[in-house]
């Protein structure tokens, strides 16, 4: 659609009247005909004694303009009771014309409501750069490399989960005071004064440490077992940007991964964390190569001069290439040949400190320019430098006035600092504390608007680049021309293709399906006594790259639930028990026929996180299938929520579903549990860190005890679900539109960082329509919403 | 590292600020050197509280699994540890065992909620979920005049969480969550770090940021207008953050003369600054050890330190049994509690925290000041707000330290649900020095604190 005739629908829409609150008469029919079904038939769970779900009926507000919560209640109720899920089916039933009028008379006081407001509500709350976006947007701005977030307190999610929601981000006096000093160690470090530094020049063909910590040989030739290390003991800078050369060979295996070049730079004796890592590299060729690896020291553990066990500041290369298997034992300090792994020969490494091609940095003049400039006129100078940078930080059009009165403060300040750069740091900080910068703002009266071009480039990268306009999407806002839908479509594609576009996969899949937690749950010991803790991150690996790959090919989204295929890389694949699968890349790798594993039931990452770390969790997993997948979360346990009576020896030889079972014969567990458990219980062949099973294990002392597994139940409406399989097919046959609406409302959700509201309803009706219509092709949803309405209205 | 000794005698001090007037911080080295102006009153009034979730073991008195029941046998001076306490019973004298105390508002509450409002009292329901300020705050404003920092906010998880999952025991005047900090070295460095070792950079720089302030205060205030109303709401907090900041910056300015507390080679040694949650026993000491030396020092008086929290799956909290060598997570062992084995593997989780507590009082009770410890001169609260998990009654609560501020210890009290908690509170605040008749949904006072 032209974007000036969405333009002209908003006038044409907003100059009807809004129909006024309920009016006196819709209040008589409510006590008249309405309050006395609820107090016959619903009162007695949601009433003054019992509010079953913490919802109360007979004083919920009809008021709806007043009691916003109320109208989601009201439309919780409205579902409730065209899902048939109210009253629970051992209840007093409604009759037909009592359920016709109880929903009818609800279904058009919350159509008034939304016809009344949606003008006014539904918007994207004026939000906040969350750690991720400003971290990423920092970096962009100011071009250096520093952990920007690592003082700032974690951000709150919402309560659906996302970390980018407007209003569930907080500002404190915590937060600014730490952004303000993040922005001047940030600016000292970029903007530089005085001289050049001493530039430092080292080479190094073989290690030059006598003794070392751990149990590892030195040497040129790496395997697991061996480092290189290359010091320097005092003639070396404390901060700057770095770089290091690597020459090197290496030796491949068949039938075994690369080898991994892992570089690092430190070190720190007295404290715990010896070194911090600048990159680590698969090598998939044995020919000598040169590798460029930059960095800046003050990111690093650095040594203290003078402190007693001071060996310098060291730079360390490994490969950490390791099969799993057994290491062998070092002999007089060497450890023998293992022919079945990979090696990397060190030739030399150089390192270079403080690195710059000129003085000041590329990345000073970047920002304020060279420093002849300066010299003449220092308010010209500012201006000239501010205009720059100004919309660049505020990623919009930038008045002369505003530039004035940045101008204004450096002139204010400038006679309190010795240097004409401490002044200007003082003053890109104050653009960096203020809130055009922390904030994506978007001024607006009360009457919906539609974007300006600059806040779509904002709102567009910041949904699939987690970070600010690059230079062509700002140049397309600046002229307006992102405004042109075609325009919009290409940038969507463009933005999309960029490898950027991978942090949007890993903010949104991280935020959507909870796989933070993978790295929360503690794996059992006594239960997996091998579990590699690193492949954690693997088993998120595979969920991340299957949905980026399903992204990048426009496929259906559908395989999100049964596909045919997965993503592995080595370790995974070695878990998963696929052979032939080398190296730390992801690549799609077709499964076996009797392999239940397609789709995101079968991921391990989803598996674990709702696991105990020793065993399956069938109620976690029930309830993340029912919020994550289907949007439609069951209630959170009620106050005083009774527990079994699990004091009976026999409980424990029970299995997890008669357990559940048992759990169910009290009505007060039954009503929710019933259309809980089964959505779990069919996942019940899958153990704690994803692996199929025949058989539960349960320790016992030091044994484990067996148990057959019983994946079989049944949901409250009669439908058997058999397994994994059985459950993919009935999300496929029976769920398959409610999961489309579900991704849609998810993704929505993340797109506009708000939470969604009635009013929404009919957009996200839309989008899942064109959505279905459409194959469930996943690239082109995220265009959808990014052409919608609601994300191009604020 | 060159340490500067600053053994100043108080006249010197003052001379040195140029006459400016400062309400001095007690300092326990000057205590030394003019002995006589130290007395009782002297000595700072700290208070500080401590939070776990989920609550704690209680196996029924006449079970098998008796000795894991949180709560002493027997009551007033007679009473008995079981296990789970044990690690406490040199603090006998230093301490009493509440018991039947809840929020009446938490007890409406959702089983998993009431995190929130352990030291706020406050309502809160999905429908509604504003907050009210916590007692430690209303502490902390009595007396923010008086420390280089007004109250130390602690967490495990850091920052504010969600709400009725909050990883914060902390709220300000507005009910607003405050972040809790949960990296042991940036709160070192912000508490006891040199800061810029240049004071003329660093006086230059604070006068900047206080200009700086104004100007983006102002910039803001008009931003605002344009916004709509839904935006100024929430852009409030943006306001009010630079309004508070402003503040800190004169704070700072004020308080730039006056030297960063000198640490004791033996408590720099004793710290693991790179400790994190992946560690609990060490993570928890640390932060023990912190608060410790912001109360030792004089740096505040008021901290707050929310051990663990309800927000299950999603806390870095939630799996320190597990790294502590337990089978369950917090939640997970918490449930265990009526199942036979559940009982005493939780019960030794809670010993496990005594341990811990233990150690925070001997802290406190090893440094000297006035005439007594630091120990006898904070008002400690330890404890959860749930009894068993999910249920908002009969939380377990120790009150510790504080006999040279009236309290009177070595007790099991079991009070009736008829007094509200808030109460509770009243009492704090009046022993802190802070003269209070109602707090929250406080009744009255809880005078058994008070008299023997």
């Amino acid at each position: 659609m032209n974007y000036r005739i969405l333009h002209l629908l908003f006038l044409l829409h907003a100059v009807i009247p809004a129909s006024a609150a309920l009016a006196d008469s819709d209040s008589a029919v409510f006590k008249k005909d309405i309050l006395p079904i609820l107090q016959a038939k619903c009162v007695q769970c949601h009433g003054s004694e019992n509010q079953e779900s913490m919802v109360r009926l007979d004083t919920l507000s009809t008021d709806l303009m007043k009691n916003r919560a109320a109208a989601e209640t009201w439309h919780e109720v409205l579902n409730a009771l065209d899902s048939a899920e109210m009253p629970p089916e051992d209840e007093d039933q409604l009759t037909d014309e009592e359920l016709a009028s109880l929903t009818g008379w609800i279904r058009k006081t919350l159509d008034d409501y939304v016809k009344a407001t949606s003008r006014r509500s539904g918007r994207v709350v004026h939000r906040r750069l969350n750690r991720v976006e400003y971290q990423n947007t920092l970096l962009d701005l100011l071009g250096l490399d520093m952990d920007y977030a690592l003082d700032l307190p974690p951000d709150s999610p919402s309560e659906d989960g996302f970390q980018n929601n407007g209003q569930a981000l907080q500002m404190s006096a915590f937060q600014l005071e730490y952004a303000l000093a993040t922005a001047r160690r940030a600016l000292d470090r970029v903007i530089v004064s005085g001289p050049a530094p001493q530039q430092y020049d080292h080479e190094f063909t073989e290690s030059n440490v006598r003794n070392w910590r751990g149990n590892v040989e030195r040497s040129n030739r790496l395997q697991r077992s061996q480092v290189f290390l290359g010091t320097m003991v005092k003639d070396y800078p404390e901060a700057g940007e770095f770089r290091i050369r690597v020459t090197f060979s290496a030796e491949l295996r068949p039938n075994k991964g690369y080898p991994i070049l892992e570089l690092s730079v430190g070190y720190r004796p007295d404290t715990q964390i010896l070194f911090r890592n600048v990159d680590s590299v698969e090598i998939k060729s044995e020919a000598q190569q040169t590798l460029e690896f930059r960095g800046r020291l003050e990111n690093h553990p650095l040594p203290v001069r003078g402190q007693g066990k001071y060996p310098g500041l060291v730079v360390r290369v490994r490969n950490a290439y390791d099969d799993g298997s057994q290491r062998p034992k070092a002999q007089k300090g060497k450890f023998p040949d293992e022919p079945n792994l990979p090696v990397i020969n060190i030739h030399s490494v150089q390192f270079e400190a403080p690195f710059f091609e000129q003085w000041p940095p590329q990345l000073h003049r970047q920002i304020i320019g060279a420093p002849a400039e300066q010299q003449n006129d220092e308010t010209s100078w500012a201006n000239k430098s501010l205009t720059q940078f100004l919309p660049r930080a505020f990623r919009r059009p930038v008045t002369e006035q505003e530039i004035k009165r940045f101008v204004d403060f450096f002139q204010t300040v400038r006679p309190e600092f010795p240097t004409v750069e401490e002044a200007m740091r003082e003053t890109l900080a104050m653009a960096l504390i203020s809130p055009d910068f922390l904030y994506l703002v978007e001024p607006a009266g009360d009457e919906k608007r539609p974007v300006t071009s600059s806040e779509l480039a904002s709102r567009l990268s910041y949904f699939l680049w987690s970070t600010m306009p690059d230079d062509q999407l700002a140049a397309r806002a600046a002229d307006d021309s992102l405004l042109n839908q075609t325009v919009l479509a290409s940038e969507v594609e463009r933005l999309l293709a960029d490898k950027r576009s991978q942090r949007f996969v890993d903010q949104f899949t991280r935020q959507w399906l909870n796989l933070d937690v993978v790295d929360r749950v503690a794996i059992s010991k006594s239960y997996y006594p091998k579990f590699p803790e690193g492949l954690k991150q693997d088993m998120i690996g595979e969920t991340q790259q299957f949905f980026a790959f399903l992204l990048q090919e426009n496929d259906s989204a559908l395989k999100l639930l049964q596909s045919d295929f997965t993503m592995m890389n080595e370790p995974l694949a070695k878990h998963y028990g696929y052979p032939d699968v080398w190296g730390r890349d992801f690549r799609p790798v077709k499964l076996n026929r009797d392999d239940h594993r397609g789709g995101l039931l079968g991921h391990a990452s989803v598996l674990l996180s709702n696991s105990t770390g020793a065993d399956s969790h069938a109620v976690r997993r029930a309830v993340w299938i029912r919020d994550r997948l289907l949007d439609d979360p069951p209630a959170p346990p009620p106050p005083d929520a009774p527990t079994l009576d699990e004091a009976d020896p026999e409980f424990l030889t029970l299995s997890i579903r008669e357990q559940l079972e048992v759990h169910r014969e009290r009505a007060a567990c039954a009503s929710c549990h019933k259309d809980i458990d089964p959505w779990g219980i069919a996942l019940e062949n899958f153990d704690a860190v994803g692996l199929w099973r025949d058989e539960v294990r349960r320790q016992k002392g030091k044994r484990f005890d067996k148990l057959p597994v019983n994946a079989v139940d049944t949901l409250p409406d009669g439908q058997e679900l058999n397994g994994v399989d059985g459950l993919r097919r009935y999300l496929l046959n029976n769920r398959k539109q409610q999961f489309a609406r579900a991704l849609v409302t998810r993704l929505l959700t993340y797109a506009l960082g708000r939470k969604l509201e009635l009013t929404d309803e009919s957009a996200i009706d839309d989008l899942t329509n064109k959505f279905v219509k459409n194959d469930y092709r996943l690239g082109d949803l995220v265009t959808q919403i990014v052409t919608s309405e609601s994300f191009q209205t604020k | 590292m060159a340490r500067k000794s600053w053994h100043l005698n108080r006249r010197t001090f003052l001379m040195g600020t140029g006459g400016v007037s400062l309400a001095l911080p007690w300092m326990e080295c000057m205590a030394d050197a003019a002995p006589a102006t130290a007395s009782a009153t002297d000595s700072p009034r700290r208070l500080c509280a401590m939070y776990w979730g989920f609550g704690i073991g209680l196996p029924k008195e006449d079970s098998e699994h008796a000795n894991w029941r949180w709560f002493p046998k027997g009551e007033g001076r007679d009473f008995e540890f079981t296990d789970s306490l044990r690690p406490l019973e040199c603090f006998r004298d230093d301490l009493t065992v509440l018991g039947g105390l809840s929020h009446p508002n938490g007890r409406k509450m959702g089983g998993h909620d009431t995190g929130d409002t352990f030291l706020t009292g406050a309502f809160l329901n999905n429908q509604y979920l504003e907050n009210t300020i916590s007692v430690d705050q209303v502490a902390a404003a009595s007396v923010s005049d008086q420390t280089r920092f007004s109250s130390l906010v602690l967490s495990t998880d850091g920052g504010v969480g969600e709400p009725t999952r909050s990883s914060t025991l902390s709220y300000n005047d507005k009910g607003r969550p405050m972040p809790a900090m949960h990296q042991p070295q940036q709160i070192f460095d912000r508490f006891f770090g040199a800061g810029d070792a240049d004071s003329i950079a660093q006086r230059r720089r604070l006068k900047s940021a206080s200009k700086m302030l104004d100007r983006v205060l102002e910039d803001s205030r008009s931003l605002n207008r344009r916004l709509g109303k839904q935006d100024q709401e929430k852009f409030a907090e943006y306001l009010a953050s630079v309004r508070q900041i402003e503040q800190r910056v004169e704070r700072s300015q004020r308080w730039l003369e006056i030297p960063r507390p000198e640490l004791r080679d033996e408590e720099r040694d004793m710290l693991s600054l790179e400790s994190d949650d992946k560690a609990p026993r060490l993570f928890m000491r640390t932060m023990y050890d912190l608060m410790y030396l912001a109360f030792r020092t004089d740096s505040t008086r008021v901290a707050t330190y929310q051990i663990t929290n309800m927000a299950d799956a999603s806390s870095n909290a939630g799996k320190f049994p597990q790294l502590e060598g337990f089978k369950s997570n917090l939640h997970g062992l918490a449930h265990g509690w009526n199942k036979p084995e559940g009982a005493v593997k939780l019960g030794q989780w809670d010993q496990f925290m005594a341990e811990q507590f233990s150690y925070f009082l001997r802290r406190l009770a090893s440094a000297q000041e006035g005439n007594g410890s630091v120990l006898d001169h904070s008002l400690i609260l330890y404890g959860s707000s749930n009894s068993t998990t999910h249920h908002n009654h009969n939380y377990p609560l120790i009150l510790a330290g504080g006999s040279n501020l009236g309290l009177q210890h070595g007790r099991y009290l079991k009070l009736g649900s008829d007094v509200p908690m808030a109460n509770l509170f009243v009492t704090l605040l009046n022993c802190f020095g802070k003269e209070t008749e109602a707090f929250a949904d406080s009744t009255g006072e809880l005078s058994e604190l008070t008299h023997a």
